[in-house]
């Protein structure tokens, strides 16, 4: 380190010391107003911060330091994750094509649907009477676990006794938008912190020089619900995810103006530095010194940003492996990426994928034509996932999720009454299957039945909460515990709601 | 008692003072005395606020309050508490701690009998306060918001000898408000700073009031005038009379409205007239409309009598609730959803107060019950928006001249038609409203509600709509497309096959949506309808013959041909019927007819629904006017009641943490017993009482007396010793020093640049923004770069896509808009450094700044110019002495010269690109951007400085 690097290292530390020692005194001092009963509580919490000078009242014993807020805190307890890669199919795969085997259904094919399976249910689509549609994959056991997963999957076929499969997933939400809320910020309306956001909150990040909370969109367009699902809510904006995109800049701003020399820009952030320590010994605000940190942070994730998301370095097998083209837009490159980044401590990858609604107005929306090509889009590179962390030594620490935000009906859509020109599923809050594999979860386990035509969980059902709870608690944090406390409430991710699914955790 | 005792004593001692000096001396030894006695037992009496609902919110509550309450024993109301609880007996009996079983609850030694249940007992220390205060007579106290406002006097110093020296005004107060603060530093033995800079109070205030630097104009008579007392409150009163003052106000006021210009969720498509609502609140605050007057028209605008087009437009306010077009929704879900959505919003943003949580169960710790939250929301429930794909209902736009005709058919109308005939014909040409939207059909038969948005009719298809009214309708308008000729669409009478009230023939449309009518014999009451239709042209059974929009059962023009004038007026009537313009989003309420019922959301789940209720007011507050009508109106004239203790409050501490950077109550969206403790809880009062007492409800009134006060007036300069004393300026000690906001750093830039477009009102636009950040599915939606001047527009005009909002503006914690935002919570992050490091838009205000510095831009009052203001100069190498240009650009962001050693960090960063510059051509190009237009290496050098300028902490920083 030069001379003044270690001088703007010194005034970084000064300024989270500050930062630190303000808060607590703040803290008590807010405490003690509240009278005695308070100040017993304050001391039954020794870590709980309150207050920053935007002034966000924290809880759950949580430190949110305003001067440096990503700085890798410590969970409630120790937990077996450090880190997330949530791999979110945009628009509902069929849990029927894929893992939810029911030969039952396959006799009913063509046969309207009972009027029980109607009554009193609301559809995205469905109207009048539909027929049954039966399972357009072939599926058999794999694995030692005896995992039924169908012939769409021939790679994540052989990686089964890695995951554990819930297959009783419900959810209340039957739209896109709402559904992919629910699951991510748990709530089907707008303005909540999603899930990445809550956990970057609570564990901040390792790696300074990236962001904490990365998102990654394939497929051609954005999830439903927009950057909502990425957002953070009531949490200070900080928490919110950093798209990284395949286009332009990998992040927005993060590449120099052209003509300005990274040798310049260096220049120019020293300059401004030492500017603005000047003006910090004649005000004495530390909110200078801190963003003093931002800058020095803001020029070293200019360097590693742009390194981390190229992915040309990988050499040919790791490519091979997960069907990887460098310079195209593709979940297979996401999916490699954020194994880098997680690899460089990044807390929490979100990775959407869109294409998934298999309702048959198209072939492309068919299930037994799209889905087949979606699933090639991302079989090899999702299974190359798990194999790569495993053989990194990293899939123990890190948890790995993949989804959608519902299932899909065991009846053929026949939107607005007419059968529908191929063969698709309506929206389906009933059963759906999502796997969870790595981070001390479970190998080869499935928990949860749905009856015998895939309709309805009758067994182990599990809501976007207990998932929600779940990597919560693979985290280290107990999601009942762990608020922010807003408009007079401590809030939670799960609301009041959710439970850790034990039958998975290993 | 005993306050009349001491009363009594001083009046004796004032008889006795003016006599003898001796027995004065004993006599005021005594009252020091009882005084003494008197406050020490006073302070001894347990006070409930402070500190006997703290140990409850956190010990007791979660299982003894709103959500649960166990074992019949709640702690949310005195009468709950003292009353039976499941064993027959009271918990607590006023008077009596020894019998009390909460007492001796807390006591108890076998831990699944001593309460807290499972949780670590209570300290000696609080027992002992609960005993006291039951021995007391367990008072119950309300929370200080939610008592109406009472007149405040300032804590003037005290007079000194009992009044017979009077107290002198400390020098540093200049007005009433300063005695609250001062009173708060003495208290803690500290000294107020002194005032800050002429330059820096100039750049404060304009910031704060109208959220720009202040143009040169301004600043140059400001700092020329010798009297600086006189030049503030002048300069005050012109950024108060700046029309950029409601743009700051209102760009404040859109987080609140959750403004913006889609409609959120998936589809997220644009809202594409609701901009006129936003510039009803730039109107409004400039004309300083009074804030109850200003709250009422957004409110309730649509209900004031003989409302006028912009008083229907301030009702976009709760017009910016989402609608959601994703095909598949239950469109009765999404309509629930806005309506929660407005009562929400209503309490967070207007009162102060988080109602939301009483939408499931009883609030836990605030006096509001589960049935009240219901009661509010049949406030709102019964408008007439359906979350319809087309955002109706709409005030149609009409043109001056269209508005002349209307004016027109109004006057030819009048004395042929009952007046209230004459106004629904005219609410209807302007609305379309009251109609029967598609989404209310059921029982579909060959047909069906296409993509969730229109009635749309195959061949021998079918549907109902229930309960219309047909009493004196003698005209169906309907809004449709049919895709053949030959389409046939029968109304029936309560049962598919019924009578025929009418048949439609329906021809191919030519455009997509057309409107026609068919006259209606005269029908009786309230009838179900059934609509058949059949084509026999259409080819496939699948094919769709006709969509219906939405249906409007109303009177037709009286008369016929004969009658003079009916020609006209029917051709004017229908050419403003059909007219295609756009319509804003309006509040508008049912018809009797129409009217929607509401209920208690059991567990707050809509689809379970509880009993029906009616509007109301919550009773632990203000009582509902006498009187005044049971609706939105009503409600507003509730709100605005001076008796509300919640809605002046909030608005003065909102004010207050504009200019301050922190409110008096820090959260700003909850003044309720979880919020934050106001750190002067007599200054809002007296705040409030002036607002709504002396000011006429005047905004502008309130942020001059705030802005003209020594508090405001400070220094912001911190010793370390203040700094540990007080981090946070809770006790105001010094000037306020905050990051500006997400709006004022762009629009200072500009403004900086010489880019600024400062044109006031219009459609949102699009200034520069990175590709690839709209990618909604099923919107084909493209942000496409505004031209011209447009692209330097402030902030508040740029587009708002719920979805996929501004990039550098939320970096800067602009709030995304989906719900209501009541505070910004600041941050300070590497990603912020970026924008005004690299993002290109910054770019270019960096080098239009290096132009100004230089003087090779044309110096101009900041106005409508952009492009065409700026003079072409050739390269020139012959830049005057860097010195006095970077310095230059200093002063155009700081309105001060630049300390010489700031100066020197600056002179060498430009020797250093300078360097970097003079030896490549091709990067002196690229960071000048414009090409053959001053290229050289000493602009491109001062480009990178004034980038540099544009990233200190001090420019991004309202100091």
């Amino acid at each position: 380190m030069t001379q003044k690097e270690i001088h703007n290292q010194r005034l970084v530390n000064e300024a989270n010391a500050r930062a630190l020692s303000h808060l607590t005194r703040r803290h008590f001092l807010k405490e003690s107003a509240m009278g005695l009963g308070a100040l017993a509580l304050g001391a039954l919490l020794p870590g709980c911060g309150i207050g920053t000078s935007g002034g966000a009242g924290l809880d759950g014993g949580i430190v949110f330091d305003p001067a440096n807020p990503l700085a890798p805190k410590l969970p409630m307890f120790p937990g077996k994750a450090k880190s997330v890669i949530y791999l979110h199919m945009a628009g509902a795969p069929s849990q029927l094509e894929l893992f939810d085997f029911k030969p039952d259904l396959m006799k009913l094919d063509g046969q309207d649907c009972p009027d029980s399976l109607l009554k009193g249910k609301r559809f995205a689509f469905i109207r009048g009477v539909p027929k049954m549609l039966g399972p357009q994959a072939h599926f058999a056991q794999r694995g030692q676990s005896g995992a039924w997963v169908s012939d769409y999957l021939p790679h994540f076929s052989t990686v089964v006794d890695e995951v554990a499969f819930l297959k009783a997933v419900t959810t209340d939400q039957f739209n896109h938008a709402p559904a992919q809320l629910m699951m991510h910020t748990g709530t089907g309306r707008l303005g909540r912190p999603s899930i990445g956001s809550w956990v970057t909150y609570g564990l901040g990040s390792e790696n300074q020089n990236l962001p904490g909370f990365v998102v990654l969109t394939s497929g051609g367009y954005l999830p439903d619900a927009g950057k909502s699902v990425w957002g953070s809510g009531f949490l200070p904006s900080v928490y919110q995810g950093v798209q990284c995109r395949s286009e332009g800049d990998p992040v927005l701003f993060i590449r120099d103006p052209d003509g300005m020399s990274r040798d310049l820009r260096k220049a120019s952030i020293d300059a401004i530095n030492e500017v603005n320590k000047q003006e910090y010994k004649e005000y004495n605000d530390p909110e200078i010194l801190s963003r003093i940190s931002q800058y020095e942070l803001a020029y070293r994730m200019q360097i590693s940003v742009p390194d981390v998301m190229d992915i040309n370095d990988e050499p040919a097998y790791i490519h091979e492996m997960y069907g990887t083209k460098p310079g195209k837009a593709s979940f297979a490159n996401n999916v490699l990426l954020a194994r880098k980044l997680v690899e460089k401590g990044v807390r929490f990858v979100q990775l959407f994928d869109w294409g998934w609604d298999s309702h048959g107005t198209d072939p492309s929306t068919s299930v037994d034509m799209g889905l087949i090509k979606k699933c090639k889009e991302v079989d090899r590179a999702k299974t190359a996932l798990l194999l790569d962390l495993k053989q990194r030594g990293l899939l123990d620490e890190t948890l790995v999720v993949w989804g959608g935000e519902f299932g899909r009906t065991p009846m053929m859509e026949n939107r607005d009454g007419k059968q529908n020109p191929f063969k698709g599923r309506d929206h389906h809050v009933e059963a759906f299957t999502i796997w969870m594999a790595g981070g001390g979860i479970k190998k080869g386990a499935s928990y949860g039945e749905t009856d015998e035509i895939g309709y309805a969980a009758i067994s182990g059902k599990t809501t976007a909460f207990d998932i929600q709870a779940t990597i919560l608690n693979q985290l280290g944090f107990d999601h009942t515990k762990f608020t922010f406390p807003f408009q007079g409430r401590p809030f939670r991710l799960t609301d009041v709601a959710g439970k850790v699914i034990d039958d998975v955790v290993a | 008692m005993r306050k009349g005792w001491l009363n009594d004593t001083f009046i004796s001692l004032k008889s006795t003072v003016s006599n003898k000096k001796v027995s004065m001396l004993i006599a005021s030894s005594v009252v020091l005395l009882a005084a003494v006695i008197f406050l020490a037992t006073r302070q001894d009496r347990v006070d409930y606020n402070t500190q006997v609902k703290p140990i409850f919110n956190k010990k007791c509550i979660t299982c003894h309050g709103g959500v649960k309450r166990q074992a019949d024993f709640s702690l949310l109301f005195r009468a709950e508490a003292l009353a039976p609880t499941k064993s027959g007996k009271p918990a607590i009996i006023p008077g009596d701690p020894d019998h009390s079983e909460m007492i001796r609850r807390l006591t108890l030694k076998d831990p699944e009998e001593r309460m807290p249940y499972r949780h670590d007992p209570l300290s000696t220390q609080e027992i002992d306060i609960l005993r006291k205060w039951i021995k007391e007579g367990a008072p119950w106290g309300d929370h200080w918001a939610y008592v109406p406002v009472k007149e405040t006097e300032p804590p003037r110093p005290h007079a000194r000898f009992f009044g017979l020296l009077a107290a002198s005004k400390p020098a540093w107060v200049r007005n009433d408000l300063d005695y609250f603060i001062y009173d708060g530093l003495q208290k803690e033995k500290l000294q107020p700073a002194p005032e800050a800079d002429r330059a820096t109070l100039l750049r404060r205030v304009s910031m704060d009031l109208d959220g720009l630097p202040p143009s040169p104009a301004l600043a140059r008579q400001y700092l020329a005038e010798k009297d600086g007392d006189k030049a503030y409150e002048r300069l005050v009163d012109s950024l108060l009379a700046s029309p950029h003052f409601g743009e700051k106000w209102a760009s404040m006021w859109l987080d609140l409205a959750r403004y913006a210009d889609t409609k959120g969720y998936e589809k997220d498509g644009e809202r594409p007239e609701i901009w006129r609502y936003r510039d009803w609140l730039i109107r409004a605050f400039n004309a300083d409309k009074p804030y109850n007057v200003f709250l009422t028209e957004q409110l309730a605008g649509d209900l004031l009598p003989a409302h006028t087009d912009e008083q229907m437009i301030a009702t976009g306010f709760h017009r910016n609730s989402l609608t959601n077009d994703e095909g598949g929704t239950d469109n009765e879900e999404f309509r629930t959803a806005a309506v929660l959505d407005r009562v929400n919003t209503t309490w967070q943003a207007l009162m102060g107060t988080t109602f939301a949580c009483v939408q499931c169960h009883s609030h836990p710790y605030d006096p509001f019950k589960h049935d009240e939250y219901y009661n509010f929301v049949a406030f709102f429930n019964d408008t007439r928006d359906e979350d319809t794909y087309d955002d109706y209902p709409l005030l149609r736009e009409f043109g001056k001249s269209d508005s002349a005709r209307l004016l027109k058919l109004s006057d030819w109308l009048k004395n042929k038609v009952p007046d209230e005939e004459r106004a629904q014909q005219m609410q209807f040409l302007k609305t379309w409203q009251p109609s029967i939207n598609s989404n209310r059909a059921e029982e579909f038969v060959n047909s069906a509600l296409q993509d969730t948005k229109y009635l749309s009719f195959r061949d021998h298809g079918s549907a109902k709509f229930r309960q219309v009214d047909l009493e004196r309708m003698d005209q169906l308008i309907y809004r449709y497309t049919a895709g053949a000729d030959g389409g046939s669409c029968t109304i029936h009478l309560d049962k598919i096959d019924g009578p025929v009230l009418q048949t439609i023939h329906a021809a191919k449309t030519k455009n997509s949506w057309e409107i026609a009518a068919v006259p209606l014999p005269p029908t009786a009451g309230v009838h179900d309808l059934y609509l058949t239709f059949t084509n026999s042209r259409l080819k496939k059974p699948t094919d769709e013959g006709m969509q219906i929009d939405w249906l409007h059962f109303g009177r037709s023009l009286p008369g016929n041909s004969r009658v003079p004038g009916y020609d006209s007026a029917r051709s004017i009537y229908w050419d403003l019927l059909v007219k295609q313009i756009p319509g804003i989003p309006v509040m508008m309420d049912n018809p009797a007819d129409m009217h929607r019922v509401s209920n208690v959301f059991e567990r707050g789940n809509w689809l379970v629904k509880g009993k029906v209720v009616g509007p109301d007011v919550p009773h632990s507050l203000n009582p509902f006017p006498a009187g005044a009508p049971h609706n939105r109106l009503g409600l507003a004239e509730w709100m605005t009641d001076k008796r509300n203790p919640l809605v002046s409050r909030t608005l003065v501490n909102r004010l207050w943490e504009q200019l301050f950077g922190t409110g008096l109550v820090e959260t700003l969206e909850d003044m309720g017993t979880q919020g934050a403790v106001p750190t002067h809880k007599e200054l809002i009062d007296w705040l409030a009482w002036k607002l709504m007492n002396d000011d006429g409800w005047s905004v502008k009134k309130c942020l001059k007396g705030i802005v003209l006060s020594a508090t405001y007036r400070q220094d912001s300069r911190v010793s370390p010793e203040l700094l540990e004393k007080d981090p946070y300026n809770k006790l105001y000690a010094r000037g306020p020093r905050v990051r500006l906001s997400a709006e004022e750093v762009r629009d200072q830039a500009l403004t900086a640049s010489g880019l600024l477009y400062d044109s006031l009102y219009g459609p949102p636009v699009k200034p520069w923004q990175p590709a690839g950040i709209w990618h909604s599915p099923y919107n084909g939606a493209q942000w496409n770069t505004s031209p011209g001047g447009d692209q330097y527009r402030r902030a508040l005009y740029t587009f708002w896509k719920r979805s996929a909002p501004y990039p550098s503006m939320i970096a800067f914690d602009g709030a995304s808009r989906e719900v209501c935002t009541a505070r910004r919570i600041r941050t300070n992050t590497p990603l912020q450094a970026l924008v005004t490091l690299n993002d290109s838009a910054y770019l270019e205000t960096s080098r239009h700044l290096a132009f100004r510095m230089m003087g090779t831009e044309e110096e101009k009052e900041p106005g409508p110019g952009g492009e065409k203001g700026r003079k072409q100069v050739a390269a020139n190498d012959a830049h005057p002495d860097k010195a006095q240009v970077i310095a230059k650009g200093y002063e155009l962001l700081m309105y001060k010269p630049i300390e010489p050693s700031k100066l020197a960090v600056l002179e060498k960063l430009y020797d250093k690109a300078y360097a970097q510059f003079a030896g490549d051509e091709y990067k002196t190009c690229e960071m000048v951007g414009e090409p053959g237009i001053h290229d050289d290496p000493g602009t491109a050098a001062y480009v990178v400085v004034a980038g540099a300028l544009l990233n200190l902490d001090e420019v991004v920083t309202k100091n």
